[in-house]
């Protein structure tokens, strides 16, 4: 245990080696002594003798063990001095590096979770949907299928070794006190083993759940029972009234496990009696299948495509003329491709802000290592060898290294945590959890942390190459570095200035994007509405009489309820259109195809969502009441099928309404009113014509109500529920909210999300180009206070110095601008093309990154260039 | 000649100092005096030799130091010869005599 002890006691191991050399000492003289000389003497030849103690005593450390980690420990004490020394560098060097690392860990963790692994099920890359485009009319999908056809493909196919589907319903729980409407999804027989997740608490659904004459049970979404039941595991094996069916709840799922977005799964065997929903349409489920092992999506395709001849023959009405079967990836359905896309924009800026973070850290370490070349050169002459340079050097990347790395992580994780909150609601699958990504991370470290290995090391590789000679002459006073080095370190700044111009840009067409969209009249006002759905049960509300039966009265009651302005029936969302028709006019011939939106309201429709009227007026409650066949139209309709003539009095036909479970006979209205446009396809496509007729005509199609409030709507939600709930008490309202909510849920959200997240790019981008700018020109200029100071003492005055400072790096952001302005320019129409409401030739968008890069870049080198006046020269004459 | 005795002295110091403390405990400065002695003054070993090299062998367990007092009382560090150290020893002399007999042999018998 010697070692360990001289370890730990080093001061010990000092001091032996000290009186072993004086005892040493002390007898050589002592031998003089005895041998005659005079003590004097003998004292001054034993030393003489003795020499350099200093070199052998170095030589005998250097003997032991403990003396690597000694020299170890004092290259890092070196390393650490010279940090702090330098501790501008340091701190923005570590500073960039974190930056690159946390951004670009953050954003792709959210890319790879939500998109590239979205789903915790079992395989589900491999999981694939499957839809029907209508060939003749091009955006005509159908997306779910009868039972019989899915049994069908189930039996018939080569190409899946599992399907199954699933039926979308509300389901209305009543709790002693009041309902809650529950989002439901019947599944099919196996749908649990398909996607493989364990349930949370209880069980999942099993085989005999699905027999026929099976105990009714259902299992209940994680999230469902800790919002809506207060994670009470004593709800287990407890018996629900279910739209008036007792069942028991057997199960909690994962939390994960979110399929079809259901709150509640229920057994469904095909031999059940169809539980009603609209009517007597035929019911049609979603679909998901899994790929064999090995088979392509085009083998899949070309098989389904055979079966769906064969289906084409049976149910004739179901398969349009000209179709095509469309096997898609699983997500598909939950990830808006818009959103998609933009996902892939951020990953390249994420690229692109690692890549500056990393110049950035390449560049301040060829900065200094230029500054330092006289120091290596000095310490290569007196005998440091090669290794010993290279290894100080890795001491000090490998501290700068840690702490970007540490603060990397750090930004990441807390990055991450924020996008995961700020990401708007379905924009991505409910199944997904955003969480950092190690792997991920790991290269992100990599990349930053081999930059500051690789540029780290610069100086040594240099200074044992060089001409020492050269080093040493050059008194490091003049203009700094060598000329190959300078022009690397200037390319490495306009190369970033250039990628932030073009992050910079991106932002730039976001925004304007966003301010479009903000600025798209609505024609209608969403301010202070309260819309809730009211799904009837089927069993009950069948009919157009029925409809009223309970809509009558309840629109009565809303408009008595203190704070309701008025209350009015809807059929569609704003700003959103109902169902779609083909339409005939009355007198008008045409070959084409005429399509409009419909909707079925009460008569207070436009004056609660504030819709102006622009000819005739709006139905009457006898006409609602009555169910007269009436119409209002908007204008977009009036100009495309009346042109300049009048369309009141006209006559238009809606053959879509014949095809209703409660059909519409003889579906002719006239028309008596006109309004102004209002937003009916969302914000960002055009407006389509648009027809209202009086929601009494048909007892089919899922409605709601629009209340106009004079307080806060969500107030409200109690005492409108009250209403519906006296109105009739099995009935219950589904997702009350304000329709601003949604508004700004469906139209704002994904924009709004993209803006902020490509400014916070580009703000990191332009804060790390900056210090890019501000470190380069600073460390030269420094470098130059000798060269300065001679050009002031010859006369020169404060403003050639700033002038000669600036000159320097204004030609390196105008080089980087003109660069990223051409690369902005070719990338525009890319992300244009993801954009919507922006041209990709947007002068004021260039005009204005340009101008805002220059002027934060002139500013990072005012700095340097300002304090480089305030020189004395005398000072600056000696300085070293 | 100082500076060709300095370099002979390099590749055998290790052997010479193995051999010297071989008969026990004893002290840097005895080692170099011995050296001295028993050499007949043709080897003066400098302290910026010996001392790293006690040290050296040390470090490879082939020597062991221990504190204690001298005849006069004064504390000195006493170098002894490890187990390993003495096979150390064994094979170096054994090297050594087949070194200077083939040496010899060259001398003796070519030319």
């Amino acid at each position: 245990m010697r070692w360990l002890r001289r370890l730990w006691n080093k001061s010990q191991t000092e001091k032996r080696l000290d009186s072993e050399l004086q005892f040493h000492l002390e007898q050589q003289i002592a031998g003089y002594v005895a041998s005659g000389l005079p003590p004097e003497e003998a004292r001054r030849r034993a030393h003489l003798e003795f020499g350099g103690v200093e070199r052998f005593k170095e030589e005998c450390r250097e003997a032991r063990w403990e003396n690597h980690l000694e020299i170890l420990a004092r290259d890092f004490r070196i390393a650490f001095r010279g940090l702090i020394r330098d501790r501008h560098f340091a701190l923005i060097a570590i500073f960039a590096l974190a930056l690159g690392i946390g951004a670009s860990t953050a954003i792709f963790s959210v890319v790879e979770n939500a998109l590239l692994e979205p789903f915790p099920y079992k395989d589900s890359r491999h999981m694939v949907t499957i839809r029907l485009h209508d060939q003749d009319r091009a955006d005509h999908w159908r997306g779910a299928f009868l039972f019989p056809e899915i049994q069908d493909m189930s039996k018939q196919n080569h190409v899946f070794d599992g399907i199954v589907a699933n039926l979308e319903d509300d389901i209305v729980y009543s709790a002693g006190d009041g309902n809650l409407s529950l989002a439901c999804n019947y599944v099919t027989r196996g749908t649990f083993e398909f996607f493989g997740v364990p349930p949370f608490l209880g069980r999942s659904l099993e085989a005999a759940d699905y027999q026929p004459g099976a105990v009714p049970v259902f299992v209940m979404r994680h999230a469902t029972w800790v919002a809506k039941f207060n994670s009470d595991p004593a709800l287990i094996a407890r018996t629900f009234i279910l739209n008036g069916v007792p069942r028991t709840l057997v199960g909690i799922e994962a939390p994960r496990f979110a399929w079809g977005g259901a709150d509640l799964w229920i057994p469904r065997g095909p031999e059940e009696p169809r539980v009603l929903r609209e009517g007597d349409y035929p019911q049609h489920w979603g679909v998901v299948a899994h790929l064999r092992r090995g088979v392509s999506v085009a083998e899949a395709t070309a098989d389904l495509t055979v079966i769906a001849q064969r289906l084409s023959a049976v149910y004739p009405k179901e398969y349009p003329k000209h179709f095509a079967m469309e096997v898609l990836p699983f997500g598909y359905a939950v990830l808006p491709p818009q959103f998609r896309r933009s996902l892939y924009i951020f990953l390249a800026a994420v690229g692109l802000l690692l890549l500056i973070g990393c110049s950035n850290v390449a560049n301040l370490l060829l900065v200094r290592a230029t500054a330092r070349e006289r120091e290596f050169a000095v310490r290569a002459a007196l005998g440091a060898s090669r290794f010993r340079l290279v290894r100080q050097l890795l001491a000090e990347s490998f501290l700068l290294a840690i702490c970007g790395a540490v603060l990397g992580i750090f930004l990441a994780s807390a990055g991450v945590k924020i996008l995961a909150a700020v990401i708007p609601q379905f924009t991505i699958a409910s199944e997904t959890v955003i969480e950092m990504n190690g792997t991920v991370l790991l290269f992100a470290l990599l990349v930053g942390v081999g930059t500051v290995f690789l540029f780290g090391l610069f100086p040594a590789l240099q200074a044992s190459r060089c001409n020492l000679n050269d080093s040493l002459r050059d008194t490091g006073k003049g203009v700094s570095g060598t000329t190959g080095r300078t022009a690397l370190r200037h390319a490495v700044i306009v190369m970033e200035v250039a990628l932030s111009l073009t992050l910079l840009f991106t932002a730039g067409l976001f925004m304007r994007s966003f301010v479009a969209l903000q600025d798209v009249p609505l024609g209608f006002r969403a301010d202070h509405i309260l819309t809730a759905r009211i799904p009837l049960p089927t069993e009950r509300y069948k009919t157009a009489a029925q409809l009223i039966s309970f809509y009558r009265p309840l629109l009565a009651r809303l408009k008595s309820v203190p704070g309701v302005a008025s209350a009015a029936e809807t059929s569609a969302l704003p700003p959103y259109g109902g169902a779609r028709s083909e339409v005939e006019v009355a007198g008008k011939p045409h070959s084409e195809g005429w399509d409009t939106l419909f909707q079925l309201c009460s008569e207070n429709y436009f004056s609660v969502l504030r819709i102006q009227f622009v000819d005739g007026r709006p139905f009457n409650e006898d006409e609602v009441n009555d169910a007269r066949k009436v119409a209002v139209i908007n204008q977009t309709f009036r100009h495309r099928y009346f042109g300049n003539e009048n369309p009141i009095g006209r006559r238009i036909h809606l053959p879509e309404l014949k095809q209703f479970p409660d059909p519409v006979n003889e579906p002719w209205f006239e028309i008596i009113g006109v309004v102004a446009d209002a937003r009916n396809r969302g914000l960002q496509e055009p407006l389509w014509p648009e027809a209202w007729i009086p929601y009494s005509v048909t007892g089919s199609y899922m409605r709601g109500i629009l209340v106009r409030t004079t307080s806060e709507p969500k107030s409200l939600i109690n005492a409108v529920g009250r209403e519906i709930w006296t109105t009739d008490p099995g009935v219950a309202m589904a997702q009350p909210e304000t329709l601003e909510f949604f508004l700004d849920l469906f139209t704002f959200a994904q924009p709004r999300f993209g803006l902020w997240l490509v400014t916070i790019f580009a703000s990191i981008g332009l804060v790390l180009v900056t210090i890019g700018v501000y470190g380069v020109i600073a460390y030269s200029t420094s470098r130059r206070t000798h060269e300065i100071g001679i050009r002031m003492a010859l006369g020169a005055a404060r403003t050639d110095v700033l002038k000669m400072v600036i000159r320097k790096g204004l030609q390196l952001l105008l080089a980087g601008i003109v660069m990223g302005l051409a690369v902005s320019l070719l990338l525009s129409r890319v992300i244009v093309s993801q954009l919507w409401g922006v041209s990709p030739y947007d002068r004021l968008i260039y005009a204005a990154v340009a101008g805002l890069l220059l002027l934060v870049g002139l500013i990072a080198c005012w700095i340097p260039a300002r304090r480089a006046t305030h020189v004395n020269p005398v000072t600056a004459l000696r300085y070293e | 000649m100082a500076q060709e005795k300095a370099e002979f002295l390099k590749g055998t110091l290790d052997m010479l100092i193995l051999k010297v403390v071989a008969p026990g405990p004893i002290h840097g400065y005895a080692i170099s005096q011995r050296i001295q002695q028993i050499s007949r003054d043709f080897f003066q070993v400098p302290q910026g030799s010996l001392y790293p090299a006690l040290h050296r062998l040390e470090e490879r367990g082939w020597v062991e130091a221990d504190w204690k007092n001298t005849a006069t009382g004064r504390e000195a560090k006493f170098y002894k010869l490890t187990r390993a150290g003495r096979k150390q020893l064994e094979t170096e002399l054994v090297n050594w005599e087949r070194l200077t007999d083939a040496v010899a042999l060259i001398l003796r018998t070519a030319g």
